[in-house]
């Protein structure tokens, strides 16, 4: 577990996912506008960890996606993608996992959908879910305010709570959150 | 390795009746031992129209141990055009279990079915693959200790399939209400001759 | 003291797995908890839960976590479940004592000062305690967390144990000094229920107390087990 936040939730017909921009090395901060959740096709794919291991992983889930869709014409679901991604995290564990803790976030016919995995490659479908220690602060925060069929202006709301609450609470001062939302009609950022 | 047995935490249980059999989970998916992710683990796979897998442990190895049981249970069947009896399962799993013995799957199976005479049929392992079977109850997962506890005490032989709901219930709450690991919810199989009755069941939440 | 070459450290010392003369998990007591408090204009409220677990067994889900030191203090009791309610049950002499001496009744900061100071005397010989020690003086209402280390801390806002970091989310959000009573003992129950949905050491009832003005003292107000 990091020193990092990332955290999301199923709205109405959209995911919103959130992280801090912090890149650290050493006791360094190397860069506080780092993105950490990646566009793979039509989903968003939130990914904490060190750099190097994240970096590697989803450039890798990333192509494979995509090279998918090229033979095959069509796009993952993402109940399809969360499985392929789970099973080459479940394979690099036997031998120099990768560690890199991810959040799977996508809208298709079967409606908004979040997976929750860790870097020991267990996936769970979830409607709220968050990495690192930015976890312990907002769980239960987000236990509280989210409700089925969450609007945008109700998640962006609960985000900024959280964030709020880490800024409050948490010791490190995490820098450059960034948040994004993915629905049917695409993926757009939202500014906080 | 206990330390991976015990990372996301799991209970599961199943009994034999008259003429049918049982299996229970917790729905609990924990990680990093205390925090608690999500509420709708599965943990019992259905392998054949008469039997059923329940998988505790390590939650990653329990969803690749499920996709390869599903695997090989369907790969078998195209081969050999039958299903394959509990008894056959519970030593297709150890071997496979044996099969990573230097690096193993942190799961601990429990098979619980009716075989072709309708008896039940249970068995247990342990990680690599040592297969134990009961004619009363077997029990696997975080609360495990609990679970014998009170099975010990509920079980009795000969119970219909609403006794043995009942029983199997009751016996799974009460276990996880002793675990700190395990509960959040439960789910039920109940296995006879004729029909497969799954039920829901609501736990406490803490 | 232990018959052995260093008994200072010896509680420390019968915890490690890698010598010979070890009980790993002789003392792993009673870890597990939820414990907030917090001042608002109303007063104060105290919230607990009321799960004792060992390791991951839990020992018993209707834990009294809130002691009553006397009738205008409160304590509530995290980690070790022997030490917290030793050294309350002690505090709760040495308060009566002041009140014999003195002819009036301790301060909350003298009392919390009292028991920070016996926790500064056994720094480093194994006492596990995180505690909040709150109640009405001359002054009015006031709360402090006193822990193991020796750290006393006056505060509004406290949660203290394993499950403090999900509770604070809910605390943290909720809370404002102009709450009414029925807000605050709401907040207080909600950070607990959701604490101890997340936090798997955590569990049971909720236990609420309220602690009013002297005159209307301090009560428990409800106890609440969690439904479906």
């Amino acid at each position: 577990m990091g020193t990092e936040a990332m955290f999301g939730l199923t709205g109405k017909d959209f995911v919103i996912l959130a992280a801090d921009g912090q890149a650290a090395y050493s006791i360094i901060r190397l860069k506080n506008d780092a993105d950490k959740i990646w566009k793979v096709g039509n989903m968003l794919f939130g990914c904490s960890g060190p750099s190097a291991d994240t970096a590697n992983f989803m450039e890798f889930i990333e192509k494979n996606v995509k090279l998918n869709e090229l033979r095959t014409g069509i796009p993952m679901s993402t109940k399809a993608a969360a499985s392929f991604t789970r099973n080459e995290l479940a394979h690099a564990l036997r031998k120099g996992p990768f560690q890199a803790d991810l959040l799977v976030a996508g809208v298709d016919n079967e409606g908004p959908s979040l997976y929750f995995m860790d870097y020991l490659a267990s996936s769970v479908k979830v409607n709220k879910a968050a990495h690192g220690y930015g976890a312990m602060f907002t769980l239960g925060l987000m236990d509280r305010y989210w409700k089925p069929d969450l609007t945008e202006e109700e998640a962006i709301d609960i985000i900024k709570k959280c964030i709020k609450e880490l800024e409050t609470r948490f010791i490190v001062d995490l820098p450059g959150y960034k948040c994004k939302i993915v629905s049917k009609t695409g993926i757009k950022e939202v500014q906080l | 390795m206990s330390g991976l047995m015990e990372y996301n935490g799991s209970a599961i249980v199943a009994m034999a009746g008259e003429n049918c059999v049982g299996i229970a989970s917790d729905t609990r998916h924990g990680i990093r031992q205390l925090q608690t992710v999500s509420c709708n683990r599965q943990k019992t796979f259905q392998v054949t129209d008469q039997c059923y897998v329940g998988l505790s442990g390590l939650a990653t190895d329990v969803q690749t141990v499920s996709q390869l049981l599903n695997f090989r249970m369907k790969l078998f069947t195209l081969r050999e055009e039958r299903k394959m009896q509990p008894r056959m399962i519970g030593n297709m799993i150890a071997s496979m279990l044996y099969e990573k013995r230097f690096g193993p799957y942190f799961t601990e199976p429990v098979v619980a079915g009716l075989d072709g005479e309708h008896k039940p049929y249970l068995c247990t392992f342990d990680f690599i693959g040592c297969l134990s079977t009961a004619e009363d109850f077997v029990v696997s997962g975080t609360t495990a200790e609990q679970l014998f506890g009170v099975c010990e005490s509920f079980w009795r032989p000969g119970m219909n399939k609403d006794e043995l709901f009942e029983t199997l219930s009751q016996c799974l709450l009460s276990a996880a209400d002793r675990d700190c690991l395990a509960g959040w919810g439960g789910v039920v199989h109940i296995i006879t001759p004729d029909e497969i009755i799954t039920k829901k069941l609501k736990g406490r939440m803490d | 003291m232990a018959p052995v070459a260093n008994p200072k450290t010896f509680c420390l010392d019968i915890k490690k797995t890698n010598e010979v003369l070890t009980a790993p998990k002789l003392m792993d007591f009673r870890k597990g908890t939820t414990t907030l408090g917090f001042v608002f204009q109303g007063g104060i409220i105290i919230a607990v839960d009321s799960r004792a677990s060992m390791g991951s067994y839990i020992g018993s889900a209707t834990v009294k976590k809130v002691i009553e030191i006397n009738d205008f203090l409160l304590g509530t009791m995290a980690g070790g479940a022997a030490d917290c309610s030793f050294w309350e049950r002690h505090l709760n002499r040495l308060c009566r004592m002041h009140e014999l001496r003195e002819k009036e009744r301790i301060s909350v900061a003298a009392a919390s000062k009292l028991l920070a100071n016996i926790f500064w005397q056994y720094r480093g010989q194994g006492l596990s305690c995180g505690t909040m020690v709150a109640g009405w003086d001359k002054k009015g209402p006031s709360l402090y967390m006193v822990d193991d280390n020796g750290d006393r801390h006056k505060g509004n806002v406290f949660s203290v144990g394993s499950g403090s970091t999900f509770a604070y989310g809910v605390l943290d959000t909720g809370y404002s000094y102009d709450l009414t009573v029925e807000e605050a003992v709401e907040l207080g129950r909600r950070s607990i229920y959701h604490a101890t949905h997340r936090d798997g050491a955590s569990g049971g009832v909720v236990r609420v107390y309220h602690a009013g003005e002297p005159s209307v003292g301090r009560s428990p107000v409800g106890t609440w087990d969690w439904k479906p």
